[in-house]
């Protein structure tokens, strides 16, 4: 995270020298309209077709995640059931997000598992800083834009421009850890860590179906891509493979997370 | 379902719907409505290999094509889907004959309309 913030302050070096004394003016408007763009995203909330959840819905879901936030040493969560066929998970301030459809693909163990994927992020901190350092994505491109567009040295927009792409890898490799220790705090957290590594085989297993990979191993089945698969250059997620793994050095004691887990 | 996705070489639903989206459409004519978990549990036992995942996109699928809806349920065990049919099986078929008649009438109206004089004498 150091790295990123050093990256953004960087940038924020070279506007100044590439517009000489209009350099912080226009650092403080591009950083104010940031700002307020993620102010207003925050604010919005979540609505739609969010159900939250009630102990009545599903007490054993509810009860699940109580048991595991208080263990976490946190207090219960917001949970919203999202109205969404596809198996999603995600989490924002200290809110976990279920679609229904996982519940239709994982069972009762491995549904609690992604929950507490979920409540590692929160617990970790991620729910915090993720929206602010993808913001700083955007700010560094603006901020890079900028100092290239307005020109007066070469030197400074390649320096803007390496600093740029420098943010990006930093930004993915931040977020795949951050990702790992979710799962890790996760198998802390689960009664059946291996639920974890069932859930993560499941969803892979149903990801690949999605996208046909497995109509050969399936005949019956010709699955076509109901929605566009996001592609990057720059992987920001670790693979399910890299995360089952990662899990089953934890579990089997393999002490790579040692140095980490408290 | 579109009259080129009719298969010449199947027979019943199977010549117009892949088949286990086929097998999961004779169940739910016959129950129904029914969870994704509901039928995984059903058509488990004629295919132990089968997997959660493959049920959900296959009924999600039939949801596409018009043949279940999805609506959201509170039952035992908390909040699902619910799939329940959209029509009946004589009306899916009648749909599927008028759409090849169609297609065969506005391709070949003679040959259609003599094949089927011929057939009724």
């Amino acid at each position: 995270m150091a790295m990123l913030l050093i990256i953004l302050l960087t940038e924020a070096v070279l506007i100044g020298l590439a517009l000489s004394h209009v350099g912080p003016v226009v650092l403080a408007a591009i950083a104010l309209i940031v700002l307020m763009f993620y102010s207003f995203l925050s604010l919005r909330g979540a609505n739609g077709r969010y159900i939250p959840l009630s102990r009545e819905d599903m007490p054993w879901l509810y009860d699940g995640i109580a048991t595991m936030a208080r263990k976490a040493g946190l207090k219960m969560p917001r949970v919203l059931l999202l109205d969404e066929y596809v198996p999603l998970a995600y989490s924002f301030k200290d809110t976990v997000v279920l679609s229904l459809g996982l519940f239709e693909v994982l069972d009762r163990e491995e549904s609690l598992a992604v929950a507490a994927h979920e409540l590692g992020h929160i617990k970790n901190g991620d729910t915090k800083t993720f929206p602010v350092l993808a913001y700083g994505r955007y700010l560094t491109l603006v901020l890079t834009a900028v100092v290239v567009l307005t020109g007066r040295s070469l030197s400074v927009a390649v320096s803007a421009l390496t600093m740029a792409c420098l943010y990006e890898l930093a930004w993915a490799r931040f977020h795949k850890e951050r990702e790992f220790l979710a799962d890790e705090t996760a198998l802390r957290l689960l009664e059946t860590p291996m639920s974890l590594k069932r859930a993560l085989e499941e969803l892979k297993y149903y990801e690949d179906l999605r996208v046909g990979m497995r109509s050969n191993a399936l005949p019956n089945i010709e699955p076509e891509i109901e929605r566009k698969q996001r592609t990057s250059i720059i992987e920001t997620h670790p693979t399910y493979d890299e995360r089952v793994l990662r899990i089953l050095i934890e579990i089997n004691g393999g002490g790579i997370f040692k140095n980490r887990i408290q | 379902m579109k009259p080129h996705e009719f298969k010449l070489t199947e027979e019943g639903m199977k010549a117009v719907l892949p088949p286990l989206e086929a097998e999961i459409m004779e169940h739910m004519w016959k129950v129904k409505v029914a969870t994704a978990g509901q039928v995984y549990e059903w058509i488990r036992e004629r295919h132990p290999e089968i997997r959660r995942s493959t049920v959900s996109i296959l009924m999600n699928r039939l949801c596409e094509r018009g043949l279940l809806k999805r609506s959201v349920e509170t039952g035992r065990g908390g909040m699902r889907y619910v799939y329940s049919i959209t029509s009946t099986r004589e009306e899916f078929e009648e749909k599927v004959v008028k759409s090849i008649l169609d297609a065969l009438m506005s391709n070949f109206r003679e040959a259609t309309y003599a094949y089927i004089s011929k057939m009724k004498k």
